[in-house]
């Protein structure tokens, strides 16, 4: 089993609802965020930018954890506390991490983010708890600390694909959300899932820094050459 | 990857439905539905459960959400994807996922309370239930003695999202002749160039039909930013093959996800269409059958006066017995140069009929006047729109107007979608009028997939409610006197001389806010803020669950509910399922559901009004009363059949009588060839079919107000012309910028703008747009903070330079609360011009006074910090 992502840029609205559900879901404490919605080359979600064609352009790029399978935050990771699970995803456990920041060094997607402050108190401007509830623990290997609602300062998270719903062969938050359908969850090994589906017959299907030998779980297809392309200054 | 069934030990299911067991009751609870299901493992399951339930503010989207509860409180939402045909899911958006920062967050209400400051002051007192009731009902008791009842003005705020206990102010409304704003009269959002041609308040397809179109055009609707749920039906249309065009002038979301999209310069919407509606004509390729079938394009006009001929003045003619006093007999003459008298309640006219020309007829008076065809004044009225002046107006370019004219003349179904942006204008109406001659000249109206439709202001409910609505029934001798009616912006930018609205003698006195934040939200806000400081309007009570700009101004704040606390029944005009608003919840703090706050004030006014609300059982069994009331009185058909068990269940499609199930906007007219208008709920037939006096579609109008301004046929008028420059004539020097404001993705109107969530994301300030080299040619960059004003008011934002944006404009984003914007609202800019062909007729939300939210001009200037 290698789970996987697949985001459709054609169908992508860049309506941030992932975003936003991601960090509920996973109650993420105010100025952190697992997962972004870009405008590619805009400085303001929603500006227009200009390619090398002279062209008005408007692509967005939601970007998370790549989910890799050559992961450099893993690799660096001085206690092991980023390992990958059976499924092929990328986890920090919060119990080991140390918070030295390496993997946010050696990640070249800027997607894991330093909990600087107690999350449970910046909650609190919110005036309420939210996301979900319950600590997850990965059983399989000794109790890993994987997902809990208030993760303490001074460790390092990110996306986790939702284990706590995954877990239950339910789909991740973000996939879940997506109303314009341009995420795809799934098995990358069986060709029949709904994320090897999606790929199929795409004019292009890319992952973010490929040159980088991370191996990307995430795959962004498109029909179009426009997507991820470089734009003008 | 395949979703498995969540398994549950016996032992930990039956903890499940105990701890759910309060809301089982009354609604359903559903763990194990879906492929998205989720059980906590173990003692973490009888913690959580899942409710199914709407979320309905006015976005009007009403996506089904499923509510995750632990200890009682909403920890997640997410899409409840279980619509029967999957295309339509999930539905949702970010605001939707974000929900529960305004449930539980900073502003929410939880106590009723009394204003002790000053207007405008953040100085109340908590009170009771009883002190708060007994102090608003006192006070609209004496209002109502001294002034009349109907000095008692209200308004409710989208219907169709919650048909109970929106319906219940409407219902306590009709028990006292209070005086009634519609939503579409309050927002100023009603499309008018609908009752003008087509007699209706709007109509659209249903968003699961785009993709049944072939080529869509939109006209000012941003449906990638404003319409989340409904975005992806776009994208299945491009998939089928539809070539999808936008016109706007600006680079927006949609516009970039569109084929083609051209940058025609603000409102010149009109001058596009007629120079396309030129080439249709010219080209021959109109579809003849259908234009002398369905519209008033053969009718005869009068050369002498611009009046349509009347059958009744013509030499030998004689009007049709039993025509319904709300309908005129017109003319049309066929190519034997006989004179017909046209029956309004009838489509059947033989198609030998002349569409051209000049024609004498001999009149009863012995005169003869000289006449011509409707459809041969248009064609002479067109004349100006040549592909080369449209591009001097417009900016479009001459060869793809024409291009785009064959194209959609040639392509069927030919859908053509009518945003807000285009229609808030003063000339908005004219634009609209304009437009809907491309899809009726080409015969698109009124089949799958094809004709026009209105994206915005989606306040229509979509079958009578006049059981739960309009109370009619004597009880212990009390006689509902029902309500009245009183365009809101009459309240505080009237009388007009030219209105058509009765005037009420001491104008509004006491005012019932439900669900809304007019304060920050309307143009006349400041205005408002005036009556309230001036004491003019004596009470305010506002019945919200955030304390909003507009609770500021209030007098008594009733803490009502949101949409996780109660039961309520919803049907939206976009998709075609009415849904069960399920209690996930018990209210926050002290907040009630409305429909028990309105029972309690009617208790309080007199105590047999109480009757009228189910007065034995708590307010989710009276909702569900109500909602049976509704189902079960529906006079349409529409809803017949379904029960309240099925909506437990989940949502459930409306009946139509469409063949193929899909709701066809005019199928009655078109495919069984019954009279325009169809009815727009709630008003009667009579009262809207008046706007449709031939029984057809109407592009030509000769009422006296049209015939005096030129308007009888739609034409181009530039923007500001007969108003801010009328107004102020320098204004075109002072003020060089155009002032839009639009909406953003994160917010729906100004719900949301104190979200925390959404703050983060926009960097907490409210931005201004404008384009690099207009911003560079004020010394301005990007991030500045700068103050937009005109005569007016003004606002204050932070500068971001957008290349997509068309020079000589300013964009706002609309729905920041003052708070955020400097003290003022936006809207402050706008001034509240009254258009009189708007007054012709006054039905309430179907003909009113319009609001022209994008009839301003501002300049622009960065804040020097002091």
């Amino acid at each position: 089993m290698r789970y996987g992502m697949v985001i459709d840029l054609d169908r992508c609205i860049g309506c941030q609802t992932c975003m936003v559900s991601c960090h509920i879901h996973n109650s993420q404490a105010p100025g952190v965020w697992w997962n972004r919605v870009f405008t590619q080359g805009g400085l303001t979600h929603q500006n227009a930018v200009i390619n090398s064609k002279d062209e008005y352009r408007m692509d967005y790029l939601p970007v998370s954890c790549q989910m890799c399978d050559k992961p450099s935050c893993q690799s660096v990771c001085p206690t092991g506390a980023t390992y990958t699970d059976e499924n092929g995803v990328v986890l920090v456990d919060y119990k080991r991490c140390i918070g030295c920041r390496f993997c946010m060094t050696a990640c070249p997607y800027n997607v894991r983010q330093f909990n600087w402050q107690d999350a449970k108190k910046a909650k609190k401007e919110y005036g309420y708890e939210y996301g979900y509830p319950f600590d997850v623990k990965d059983g399989k290997k000794e109790k890993r600390l994987v997902y809990t609602q208030h993760r303490r300062s001074g460790v390092v998270e990110k996306c986790t694909f939702c284990i706590q719903y995954t877990k239950d062969n339910a789909r991740p938050a973000c996939v879940q959300a997506c109303t314009a359908n341009a995420r795809f969850f799934g098995d990358l090994d069986k060709s029949n899932s709904e994320a090897s589906a999606h790929m199929k017959g795409k004019k292009i299907v890319r992952q973010l820094l490929a040159d980088k030998g991370t191996k990307p779980k995430v795959f962004y297809v498109s029909s179009k050459e426009t997507a991820l392309k470089e734009v003008k200054e | 990857m395949k979703s498995g069934e969540i398994s549950l030990s016996r032992r930990s299911f039956l903890k499940v439905c105990g701890a759910a067991g309060a809301v089982a009751a009354v609604g359903g609870v559903s763990l194990t539905a879906g492929r998205d299901a989720v059980a906590a493992k173990n003692d973490d399951a009888y913690k959580m459960r899942t409710v199914r339930t709407v979320c309905s503010p006015n976005c009007t989207g009403a996506c089904g959400m499923k509510a995750t509860v632990v200890n009682d409180a909403i920890v997640t939402v997410s899409p409840a994807a279980d619509y029967p045909a999957p295309e339509h899911n999930p539905r949702g958006c970010s605001k939707g996922a974000a929900m529960t920062n305004l449930i539980y967050g900073p502003d929410r209400l939880k106590k009723p309370m009394l204003q002790k400051g000053k207007p405008g002051e953040d100085k109340f007192e908590e009170v009771t239930w009883d002190e708060a009731l007994n102090y608003a009902a006192r006070e609209l008791k004496r209002i109502m003695s001294q002034y009349g009842p109907e000095s008692v003005g209200f308004f409710i705020q989208v219907a169709g999202t919650g048909y109970v206990h929106k319906g219940a102010l409407i219902r306590l409304a009709n028990l006292n002749g209070w005086s009634v704003q519609g939503g579409y009269d309050m927002n100023g959002d009603l499309p008018m160039h609908a009752p003008m041609t087509f007699g209706v308040q709007s109509e659209e397809l249903e968003s699961y039909q785009w993709p049944d179109g072939r080529y869509i055009m939109i006209f000012g609707s941003n449906i990638l930013s404003t319409r989340t749920p409904d975005a992806q039906f776009l994208r299945q249309a491009q998939d089928n093959g539809a070539k999808i065009v936008v016109f706007d002038p600006n680079y927006c979301a949609t516009a970039a996800k569109a084929d083609e999209w051209f940058a025609i310069k603000n409102s010149t919407d009109a001058a596009v269409a007629l120079g396309m509606v030129k080439v249709i004509l010219e080209d021959k390729i109109y579809d003849a059958d259908y234009i002398k079938t369905y519209t008033d394009l053969p009718i005869l006009v009068r050369k002498d006066n611009n009046k349509r001929l009347l059958a009744q003045d013509v030499e030998g003619l004689s009007t049709p017995a039993n025509i319904p006093n709300y309908r005129e007999c017109y003319v049309v003459c066929d190519t034997r140069y006989n004179f017909i008298p046209v029956n309004p309640e009838s489509l059947e006219l033989p198609l030998n009929l002349l569409l051209e020309g000049e024609i004498p007829v001999k009149l009863k008076n012995g005169r003869t006047v000289n006449c011509k065809p409707a459809f041969q004044m248009l064609k002479e009225s067109v004349q100006t729109y040549t592909p080369q002046e449209v591009e001097k107006i417009s900016g479009m370019p001459a060869a793809d107007l024409t291009r785009i004219a064959r194209e959609i003349a040639a392509t069927k179904p030919f859908h053509l979608i009518y945003g807000a942006s285009n229609y808030q204008w003063y000339h908005g109406d004219l634009k609209g009028r304009a437009l809907a001659l491309l899809p009726v000249l080409t015969g698109n109206l009124g089949y799958e997939g094809g004709g026009m439709s209105t994206l915005a202001g989606q306040y229509k409910v979509r079958f009578p409610l006049a059981a739960w609505w309009v109370p009619t029934e004597e009880i212990d001798g009390f006689k509902p006197p029902g309500n009245k009616a009183y365009a809101f912006e009459y309240m505080v930018h009237g009388p007009t001389e030219t209105m058509t609205c009765p005037k009420l003698s001491h104008g509004i006195k006491a005012w019932i806010m439900l669900c809304g934040n007019p304060f920050d939200q309307h143009n006349l806000n400041n205005k408002l803020k005036q009556q309230v400081e001036d004491g003019t309007l004596e009470l305010v009570i506002n019945l919200d669950f955030q304390k909003t700009t507009s609770s500021l101004y209030s007098n008594v704040l009733l803490p009502g509910v949101s949409w996780y606390e109660k039961t309520e029944l919803t049907a939206t005009p976009l998709h075609p399922y009415i849904q069960l608003m399920q209690q996930v919840v018990k209210p926050i703090g002290e907040c009630r559901p409305e429909l028990w706050i309105f029972r309690e004030l009617a208790k309080r006014l007199d105590p047999v009004q109480e009757k009228y609300f189910f007065p034995y059982q708590d307010a989710e069994a009276a909702a569900e009363e109500a909602i049976k009331l509704i189902l079960e009185k529906d006079p349409s058909g529409i809803v017949k059949g379904i029960t309240l068990d099925q909506l437990r269940q989940g949502p459930v499609k409306m009946n139509n009588n469409c063949p193929g199930g899909k709701k066809i906007p005019f199928y009655d007219q078109i495919q069984l060839r019954k009279p325009f208008p169809p009815q727009s709920y709630p008003e009667a037939i009579a009262r809207t079919a008046q706007f449709l006096k031939s029984g057809r579609i109407q592009f030509y109008r000769d009422e006296d107000a049209f015939i005096k301004v030129g308007e009888q046929l739609p034409v181009h008028k530039p923007p500001f012309e007969d108003t801010v420059y009328r107004l102020n004539s320098k204004a075109k020097t002072l003020y060089p910028y155009a002032y839009l404001t639009r909406n953003s993705i994160h917010r729906i109107h100004s719900t949301h703008s104190n979200n925390l969530v959404f703050r983060e994301l926009q960097d907490d300030s409210a931005k201004v747009w404008m384009n690099p080299e207009d911003a560079e040619a004020k010394g301005l960059a990007d991030g500045d903070d700068v103050r937009v004003f005109n005569d007016q008011g003004e606002v204050r934002g932070a500068l971001v330079v957008d290349l997509g944006l068309q020079r000589g404009t300013v964009v706002f984003e609309q729905g920041w609360w003052s708070r955020y914007t400097g003290g003022t609202s936006y809207n402050t800019l706008i001034y509240p011009f009254i258009n009189p062909t708007h007054e012709v007729y006054f039905v309430p939300q179907m003909w009113s006074p319009n609001t022209n939210w994008n009839e301003a001009v501002c300049d622009v200037e960065k804040v020097v910090k002091k």
